[in-house]
């Protein structure tokens, strides 16, 4: 399930980075044309395809319900982690997604 | 028309929200700890060693321990331990009493099988009763509780629509900003969290819908209550004793038995009828840990002679699955530690709603006072109330463990003087709060509330010897995790406390910080 949270977590980053307050403000730049449409896309690719991955590993019930809850926790770390650690956060969500599809490949 | 529709909404959500808002903080935070029911119950009984799983092995302990302690008893139940809980519980009824009395119950140590005296205590199952029958007369207590989760919903939707940017502020939360944090905060618990407070709050009303809708139940089943919780439950009805006397079957061998239908099914408890008698039978349920529905299908009976399997549960309808597993949900017996603890930090993030909401409304109004640094009447009841309702309810949280560790092991009536700190300590907190001003009853009280929960571990070391050191050499992590839970929760309120006292002059500090915050939120917007 491990893999299932890192990319549900970079799921929801991208989703954040997609709306341009937050992007102008966690990487200091403005987005450039076609940009926020494209991290919207991704973000909820990111998090259908983490779902699906969950059900494959857990069943369908057990992959539900965990599912949700990795969403739950992946947001309120983030929403309530941004004005402390952003840099760590952003690197966590980095990571997040490198790591994510290894494990997920790997079967963890 | 539409706004004033949310301003409806918003006069809906903010008075109910005070109304309900200290019961439901009692009821989330109970609720909250009752994730780790087992846990509490294994802390406040650390007379029970844990030790690796062995079903088997346990049954036939048992057994042994059974059929030298209650051979004549017309049943037998057997729990087994679980990675929660490591007791082995065996009980039976006595065959001379009548009633409710003369249910016997004895905790083993799951190696032995010998009987351990553990100390009177009620343990997590306190908290999990007080959450849903607030220690009133039934059934009042449950419908004043079910009453609350219909507020709750009642809270989140009318939250909902009251929010204005619920989508464009989904990620935002600002601190150090005085009220705007705080509606920053309640806002951002209240929407990333918003399944789980659904989930839960729509549960409630389920799991009591007997006693909030009767009547499509009592049309269905003619007036006969009973006869739907028997068709619900599947009570079964046992096989009377035929008074020949035939020695009851292996039960380590009906665990196998179970285990080559679902592989890898974990046992929840046996109930055994007329044991020793040729008509006896086993009935075997697997754990509530294994399902996400709180299902009860999931059960064999067995022949307590030749131990054949004599019939299986039904499987649950459609309609019987789906509000199972709505109920199931609620309980979340399924989860594993990592979920659980996600369980445990949702319900207190729905806690956090309802506290940051109680600050609030206080908070607002309090605002026309600052310069006059006088409370009227109401607002300072509602100051009281609220502190009563927040640090006064985690003291007496802290007095009722306090209580299990220095309470006398053999004293009469034990359990209920546990019980009766916790009240203590939590009636004692308003007396506190009318006396002092309100931060520094805040202050005081949540200073108090970080000694008592940061000693807790201390204190379990010096009068058990299952402190963090023994409890993580050993693997108990039930033990271990109570007391890491128990220091963390001590450090949170200490930070607390230092938020409250650091700043003595209320009135000083905060015209200017509302100021501050008030042009803050204009440049935002």
């Amino acid at each position: 399930m491990l893999s299932v949270a890192l990319i549900t977590f970079a799921g929801l980053v991208a989703l954040c980075l997609a709306m341009e307050k937050h992007f102008g403000e966690l990487l200091k730049r403005k987005p450039k044309p076609g940009q926020l449409p494209a991290l919207r896309w991704a973000g909820w690719a990111l998090l259908v395809l983490s779902l699906i991955l969950a059900v494959n590993i857990r069943g369908l019930a057990f992959g539900l319900v965990e599912w949700f809850a990795l969403v739950m926790a992946g947001l309120t770390l983030w929403v309530f982690g941004l004005p402390y650690q952003p840099r760590l956060l952003l690197g966590l969500a980095l990571v997040s997604m490198l790591l994510g599809p290894v494990l997920a490949a790997l079967g963890v | 028309m539409k706004e004033g529709f949310r301003q409806a909404m918003a006069w809906l959500h903010t008075w109910t929200g005070l109304l309900f808002g200290w019961l439901l903080f009692a009821i989330f935070l109970t609720g909250t700890l009752s994730y780790f029911k087992d846990e509490i119950t294994h802390w406040s009984q650390p007379e029970v060693q844990r030790h690796q799983l062995d079903p088997a092995a346990s049954l036939g302990l048992a057994k042994r321990y059974l059929q030298s302690n209650a051979a004549t008893a017309g049943s037998w139940f057997i729990r087994l331990p679980s990675d929660r809980e490591p007791a082995l519980s065996v009980s039976w009824r006595d065959p001379n009493a009548t009633g409710r009395r003369g249910f016997i119950s004895h905790e083993l140590d799951a190696r032995s099988g010998e009987r351990v005296e553990v100390r009177d205590s009620r343990g997590g199952d306190f908290f999990y009763r007080f959450h849903f029958q607030l220690q009133m007369p039934h059934p009042w207590g449950r419908w004043l509780a079910t009453f609350c989760a219909l507020i709750m919903l009642l809270g989140l939707v009318t939250g909902i629509i009251t929010h204005k940017k619920i989508f464009k502020e989904f990620f935002t939360f600002r601190p150090g900003k005085g009220q705007r944090s705080w509606l920053d905060g309640h806002n951002a618990i209240g929407v990333l969290v918003l399944p789980f407070h659904l989930m839960i709050s729509y549960s409630s009303l389920l799991l009591f819908m007997y006693m909030v809708m009767p009547a499509s139940i009592m049309a269905a089943y003619k007036g006969d209550s009973d006869s739907y919780f028997s068709e619900l439950f599947g009570r079964d009805d046992a096989p009377k004793a035929a008074g020949v006397a035939a020695p009851l079957t292996d039960l380590p061998a009906l665990y196998a038995k179970v285990q080559t239908i679902v592989p890898g099914a974990r046992i929840g408890y046996l109930q055994i009828a007329n044991p020793g008698d040729s008509n006896a039978q086993v009935t075997v349920t697997q754990a509530a840990a294994d399902h996400v529905a709180y299902q009860r299908s999931a059960n064999w009976t067995f022949d307590g002679v030749s131990g054949a399997l004599l019939s299986q549960g039904e499987p649950e309808s459609a309609a019987m699955m789906t509000s199972f597993t709505i109920a199931g949900l609620h309980m979340g017996n399924f989860a594993g530690p990592w979920l659980r603890w996600l369980y445990f930090v949702f319900g207190v993030a729905g806690t956090a709603v309802i506290g940051t909401g109680l600050v609030m409304w206080l908070g607002k109004r309090q605002l026309k006072h600052a310069k006059s640094g006088r409370l009227p009447f109401e607002l300072r009841l509602v100051e009281v109330l609220n502190i009563a309702s927040m640090s006064g309810l985690l003291l007496g949280v802290a007095g009722f463990f306090w209580a299990n560790r220095l309470l006398p092991v053999g004293m009469q009536g034990r359990a209920d003087w546990e019980i009766n700190v916790f009240f203590l300590a939590w009636a004692l907190s308003p007396l506190h709060a009318l006396l002092r001003p309100g931060r520094k009853a805040w202050g005081e009280q949540l200073a108090l509330g970080a000694l008592a929960f940061a000693g807790l571990p201390l204190l379990n070391a010096l009068v058990t010897g299952h402190g963090l050191d023994q409890s993580i050499a050993r693997g108990d992590w039930a033990m271990a995790g109570f007391d890491l839970t128990a220091l963390g929760t001590g450090l949170f309120l200490a930070w607390a406390a230092g938020k409250m006292l650091r700043t003595p002059n209320v009135q000083a500090k905060r015209a200017p910080r509302a100021a501050k915050a008030a042009s803050t939120t204009a440049e935002v917007n």
